[in-house]
């Protein structure tokens, strides 16, 4: 056992933490909120390929990939801390197609999208979800017909996040309608500026923006098949099990701000950070923060082994953003009647970001895998619980 | 970051996971709980045959050399069994304060007997109305030419009606001093408690005890930090057994909702009854990794104060949730005081309170942030 990293790790860290602290921007820090911290936008872009030219994007890749070879335990640092100086980390190309193409892609399509996907060159949208096929993603029916030497997609994403500001469309589509639901699945690379694909804004609660998306004859070469036809639904299995590796980052940097917030703050004459109450609340969000990170960075370890994430990475996954509500809703009861106040208003404390978070905090347990599902797989996969008959 | 146990201590691990399964079987862990010793002197033997009590002693004071991450290993499994009786008095608070503590004349003439498994020794910390405050201690050690005479009453100190030795914390003028008493001086009275987990906890009076300047352990106006040092220790190990104890429950649980049918399927097929078992995993995963992570930091010698806080805060609350689910789980014949579930839930219990609750450590914690 050590819980400590080594001087190695230390040392790369370091490395990118004053980089993204010489070259973070308050810019940067609104884009990525406004966002809802996924990569694309022109100030992520920007900071993000200096990273990536340094290899720092997908530091494990393989070097002729774009990476530099280093442990997934690096990765992980970099990404964490990324989250926490408040760059974007919701990445689609470096944490889900990357992965997928270099493991499954033909080396066409890995020379092609890898190389740019480490220097963050490209961006990719997660084409997953559809209005009947969320929780249930083997029901999605967005139809790609085999027409030779193309496909022909038709059909409707919907929550496809990012697909306004990425480049391509990672995108799972049915080809074959008579095999059962996840058998008839594939995983294809689209680039969004094909003709017929129609992009509709769809605006969330917590203000940023995700999109509906209609595919209308839209012609895929038969090339950006990634890796076997109909073998699509078990990549997506595994990809999720990489999405799910939260990075808990931006609610530490909250929690550091609150804990700040509490100690300069006077309520009745008071400094709030020496009410029994908020004392007690505030170091319980420290003790389940850091609950969070030893299951963020196990992951790290499972994955250096060689050994499959899966319901580690579940359960990461649900007990990081259950902490991510929670340090939220501590913030909005420690600020009291100040936590409705929006980020243009007079008053508002931490220029109105816990009224923005608290908007936010709803998806945290509903996006990339809801709790329940979540917790079926630590139940099925962790703990060997039978599949209900019906 | 290496979150794996070393092979010493896989080969520890399985050793006592075998060895308890054979030796502690429940049916002994509720005969000790009316049991007024509360402890097997054969299993005692057998456990001092294994090297178990001196596992943390260097070898030079009759040990074998292992470290406090190996304890905790051991402490593991001796939770998961539900072991009673005075291995954690004896060792975590007498064997380790001594070694940390104790002069080396002190060392070489209690160590080994420790080791060999011939002592019983406990600390008495915790009075009426205070539990690890120094300005409110009451106890007190009067000097008196070369002894000290010392008078006070301490609650929660275990196994301290069969102790050779109660390490007694008493006030002087110099502020909160460690004395080293010998059990069977006639000022001292000890009545068992009964508590919830049957685990042997006394109130101790002493009336005017009179205790040599020898006895003295450790330095004379160190004692409060001594005392944080012993404290620290003592709830990081209790955070260990808990991790056992509480995993130990996730077992007992999924084994039943995996064999209980109703309805015409196993009810571990049932959503609600999946999701409480997932609550019970992830629980028992986050407090092993945050109890390691303090005890690896104590074992090595760094700062760890806000890591052991923050583990015993949180495992005193997780293994009670565990518990809690666990019951829900198991239903009506988890109730059943023969059920071993009981043992656990009980367990967990008196464990939340020792060495600090959850909110004593929440509050240094807070205090660690530097609010």
């Amino acid at each position: 056992m050590e819980f400590r990293f080594t001087s190695e790790e230390e040392k790369l860290t370091k490395e990118v933490h004053e980089f993204m602290e010489r070259e973070r921007t308050p810019e940067l820090l609104a884009e990525t909120l406004e966002l809802g911290a996924i990569y694309g936008g022109p100030e992520g872009r920007k900071i993000c390929q200096k990273m990536g030219a340094r290899g720092w994007l997908c530091p494990a890749w393989p070097r002729e990939h774009g990476g530099l070879g280093t442990s997934e335990m690096i990765k992980l640092m970099i990404l964490d801390d990324m989250a926490y100086m408040g760059l974007p980390f919701l990445f689609g190309g470096a944490s889900m197609a990357g992965p997928a193409i270099l493991r499954h892609g033909s080396e066409e399509l890995k020379k092609e999208f890898l190389p740019r996907i480490a220097q963050g060159e490209v961006e990719f949208a997660l084409g997953y979800t559809e209005p009947q096929a969320g929780s249930d993603l083997a029901a999605l029916e967005l139809r790609a017909e085999d027409k030779g030497d193309y496909f022909l997609l038709n059909g409707q994403k919907m929550f496809n996040t990012h697909c306004h500001v990425a480049d391509y469309h990672y995108l799972a589509v049915r080809t074959d309608p008579d095999a059962p639901k996840h058998r008839g699945i594939s995983m294809m690379v689209v680039d969004l500026d094909s003709p017929g694909i129609t992009i509709r804004p769809l605006t969330t609660m917590a203000s940023w923006r995700t999109n509906e998306v209609f595919y209308d004859d839209v012609e895929v070469p038969k090339r950006n098949l990634v890796g076997e036809l109909n073998r699509g639904f078990r990549y997506v299995m595994t990809a999720l099990d990489f999405e799910r590796m939260v990075t808990i980052g931006m609610f530490r940097r909250l929690f550091d701000e609150l804990v700040d917030y509490a100690k300069e703050t006077k309520v009745d004459g008071k400094a709030l950070g020496k009410n029994p109450l908020v004392r007690q609340k505030l170091a319980e969000m420290a003790i389940e923060l850091e609950a969070a990170r030893l299951l963020y960075y196990n992951l790290g370890y499972v994955l250096d082994r060689g050994e499959a994430a899966t319901f580690h990475s579940s359960m990461e996954k649900l007990f990081a953003c259950e902490v991510a509500q929670r340090v939220v809703r501590v913030g909005m009861q420690m600020v009291g009647a100040y936590g409705q106040l929006q980020q243009d208003s007079k008053w508002a404390p931490l220029q109105g970001e816990l009224e923005f978070q608290y908007r936010w905090s709803f998806l945290h347990t509903i996006a990339g895998g809801t709790s329940e599902i979540q917790r079926n797989i630590i139940a099925l996969r962790g703990l060997g619980l039978p599949t209900p008959t019906a | 970051m290496n979150f794996g146990l070393s092979e010493g201590q896989r080969m520890l691990k399985q050793t006592a996971r075998d060895f308890l399964t054979a030796e502690c079987p429940s049916s002994l862990v509720k005969e000790m709980a009316t049991d007024d010793k509360g402890y097997s002197p054969e299993l005692w033997r057998k456990m001092a045959e294994l090297g178990w009590m001196g596992l943390a002693f260097p070898q030079e004071y009759g040990g074998t050399g292992g470290s406090f991450l190996d304890l905790a290993v051991l402490l593991e499994e001796m939770g998961h069994a539900c072991l009673p009786g005075p291995f954690f008095s004896t060792v975590v608070l007498g064997g380790m304060t001594i070694l940390e503590l104790g002069d080396e004349k002190q060392k070489r003439e209690l160590l080994p007997l420790i080791a060999k498994g011939e002592l019983i020794i406990t600390l008495a910390l915790t009075e009426p109305g205070s539990s690890y405050s120094a300005s409110e201690m009451m106890a007190e050690a009067i000097a008196d030419g070369d002894n000290y005479i010392i008078s006070g009453t301490k609650l929660f100190v275990p196994d301290a009606h069969i102790a050779d030795y109660i390490i007694c914390v008493a006030k002087t003028a110099q502020g909160a001093i460690l004395f080293m008493v010998d059990g069977r001086n006639p000022g001292i009275s000890c009545s068992l408690l009964k508590t919830i987990a049957s685990d042997k906890q006394c109130e101790v009076v002493f009336d005017k005890v009179k205790v040599p300047e020898e006895s003295v352990l450790g330095d004379l106006d160190q004692g409060w930090i001594q005392l944080q040092s012993i404290l620290r220790r003592a709830a990081i190990a209790k955070c260990a057994e808990m991790v056992g104890g509480a995993q130990q429950v996730l077992e007992m649980t999924v084994d039943y909702v995996k064999q209980r049918v109703q309805f015409g399927q196993p009810i571990g097929a049932f959503q609600a009854v999946q999701h409480h078992c997932a609550n019970m995993a992830t629980d028992v995963e986050t407090s092993k990794f945050i109890t390691y992570q303090a005890a690896w930091r104590l074992s090595e010698g760094l700062p760890c104060n806000q890591e052991v806080a923050m583990a015993k805060a949180w495992v005193s609350d997780a293994y009670k949730r565990v518990t809690l689910l666990g019951h829900q789980c198991i239903g009506g014949v988890g109730f059943m005081e023969d059920h071993d579930l009981p043992l656990y839930s009980k367990q967990a219990m008196g464990a939340e309170t020792a060495f600090g609750d959850a909110d004593f450590h929440r509050e240094v914690v807070a205090q660690e942030l530097g609010l």
